[in-house]
């Protein structure tokens, strides 16, 4: 089961300019269940497809939209020299192929 | 009778508080305020109107510069439509951020605006506008008592990046909100804010609990991006002081409608953490807030509980100039370069910097960005196949413009023309679409601060004037 197939929506943005936040909405409570249980959403899976370590990474489940919520470090504060994504708008592409 | 008292008036009877509406006219004053929306809002008769104008999302360019973000004839266009709508009902506006980042060069503009349209409309009242400006000496001593820590991943503060900041600001609370509606104020211009300041501040000194009443600010804060479908249009929030509080959220366009999904999913919207929002007089928490749909278009929430703080805190926002930017723009579609690229950009850069070296005797920084590969998210492996074209971005920044384009022109030539193993089209590695390639862009910046800073005095951080227009 990949992602994708069960999330209405992926999407990246900053919460301030030194994290991003990844909120994954599903269709419905049973798609929910199955990626908080999944092994490949866990910090320790996430971190190295954007270059961190666990620690750096926080997964916080929000039954009210049946949402769950990932924040990171972001490995370069929004706009200086070097970032390539100010609003962290496009930072959610790794997740899309996840399988679960 | 000064405005926020006659507002007390009006919505208390023998000690008791009737609904308070409030009027979310904009998320991001300066895009434009869908009028039709705005309007039904101005007819639903609310008690005071509010906008946010400012964001730290846009990066650090605004702040540093001093320049708003948003276009000068547009920024007219909305605050004439929010004075003329709030004057028309004579209730107060209440504007948030000026200008994008909300340092004294971004609200000076905005207030010059305010006064302008004033004159041009025939629009008379008093005027309130609060700096937030963080004083220097006060940032260093706190950081050098230990009062200032990082808020996520950035270096402590030091007072080399105070004095390196060409704009550093505080976020206000709602006690520089309600400074300034105690001193008589119909229209409220603020500097750097908490969004949520803007709605809560009123509801707050009016009496209404503030658990609900700041749970309400920061849903109704993007107007109606909490419905469905999403959207810019004005929002009305109505808060019930009844019970433990309430509050409704309607949207002025019939087709965004408020569902508890849609409501409770915008608390997760660029927070890092859905269940607390931190401001400088408390914290509130949402975790135990519940959601009813009312009917198809609207929905009531309740249950958010408010914790003052112990000690107030101030979030500081700093940027600081790294340079002066140029660009070098191409295109290419040859395979061969398009899979040598990655290899490519260092080697050349090495030698722009031999070839430099006597005429730029400044130093400055290279960073490349290859869309199609890399420009977008910094992938940990090449692409499993090579895209058919890709856009080469090379930035330079240096301490001048000058230098920056000498050197954005020297890697043009050298990129156009780099020989690198396989090559067969000795033509050009690079398709320019016009030319000159290069560009130069201005000054760029960085964030120097993004810190939290435990404060005693507030007033003293968020000065308010008034004056009469």
């Amino acid at each position: 089961m990949k992602l994708i197939d069960i999330a209405r929506v992926i999407r990246s943005k900053n919460a301030g300019p030194t994290t991003l936040t990844l909120d994954l909405l599903f269709n419905d409570e049973a798609g929910y269940q199955l990626a908080l249980q999944s092994p490949a959403l866990q910090p320790a899976a996430i971190a190295p497809l954007y270059g961190l370590r666990a620690d750096q990474v926080e997964l916080i489940p929000y039954p009210p939209a049946i949402a769950i919520k990932i924040a990171m470090d972001r490995t370069i504060v929004a706009g200086n020299p070097g970032d390539r994504d100010v609003y962290g708008a496009q930072q959610h592409t790794p997740l899309l192929e996840l399988d679960l | 009778m000064i405005a926020i008292e006659k507002l007390r008036a009006e919505v208390t009877t023998a000690n008791v508080l009737s609904p308070l509406r409030v009027l979310s006219a904009s998320g991001q004053l300066g895009y434009g305020v869908p009028e039709t929306a705005f309007n039904e809002g101005v007819k639903r008769k609310p008690h005071f109107i509010g906008c946010d104008m400012g964001s730290i999302d846009p990066g650090p360019y605004y702040l540093g510069s001093g320049q708003i973000a948003t276009s000068d004839a547009q920024t007219r266009g909305d605050l004439t439509t929010v004075l003329r709508g709030a004057r028309s009902i004579d209730v107060p506006l209440i504007i948030g951020t000026a200008g994008c980042a909300g340092a004294s060069p971004h609200l000076d503009t905005v207030l010059a605006m305010v006064r302008d349209i004033a004159r041009e409309e025939g629009l008379h009242f008093k005027l309130a506008s609060i700096r937030a400006d963080m004083p220097r000496d006060a940032v260093k001593r706190a950081i050098r008592s230990g009062k200032v820590r990082p808020l996520g991943a950035i270096p402590a503060l030091t007072e080399s990046d105070v004095d390196a900041s060409t704009q550093l600001v505080g976020q206000m609370g709602i006690e520089a909100f309600q400074r300034a509606l105690n001193a008589g104020a119909d229209v409220v211009i603020a500097g750097r804010a908490c969004d949520t300041a803007v709605y809560a501040a009123i509801p707050g000194m009016l009496g209404y609990p503030l658990g609900p009443a700041m749970h309400m600010a920061k849903i109704v804060e993007c107007a109606s991006l909490c419905t469905t479908p999403g959207g810019r249009d004005a929002l009305l929030g109505t808060l019930d002081a009844q019970g433990n509080g309430s509050f409704i959220v309607d949207s002025m366009n019939p087709i965004r409608n408020a569902s508890p999904m849609s409501v409770a999913a915008h608390s997760l919207y660029e927070q890092g953490d859905p269940y607390r929002v931190y401001e400088p007089e408390g914290t509130l928490h949402v975790d135990t807030a519940r959601y009813e749909q009312l009917d198809v278009h609207r929905c009531c929430i309740s249950g958010a509980r408010w914790e003052p703080a112990t000690q107030f805190t101030v979030k500081i926002e700093g940027a600081a100039k790294v340079g002066e930017r140029a660009l070098m723009l191409a295109g290419c579609a040859d395979p061969r370069a398009i899979a040598a690229m990655k290899e490519i950009l260092p080697a050349v850069e090495k030698t722009v910097r031999e070839l430099t070296a006597k005429t730029v005797t400044e130093k400055f920084e290279v960073y490349h960005r290859v869309y199609g590969i890399d420009g977008v998210f910094n992938w940990p492996s090449p692409p499993a196949t090579m895209p058919r074209e890709v856009f080469v971005m090379v930035e330079i920044i240096a301490q001048t413009a000058a230098a920056a384009k000498s050197v954005a022109t020297v890697f043009k030539q050298f990129l156009l023309h780099h020989g690198f193993p396989g090559r067969i089209s000795t033509g050009g590695n690079l398709a320019f679409p016009f030319t000159p390639p290069e560009v130069v862009t201005g000054p760029a910046y960085r964030f120097s601060a993004y810190h939290v800073m435990e404060a005693n005095d507030l007033p003293a951080l968020f000065p308010v004037s008034v004056e009469s227009l």
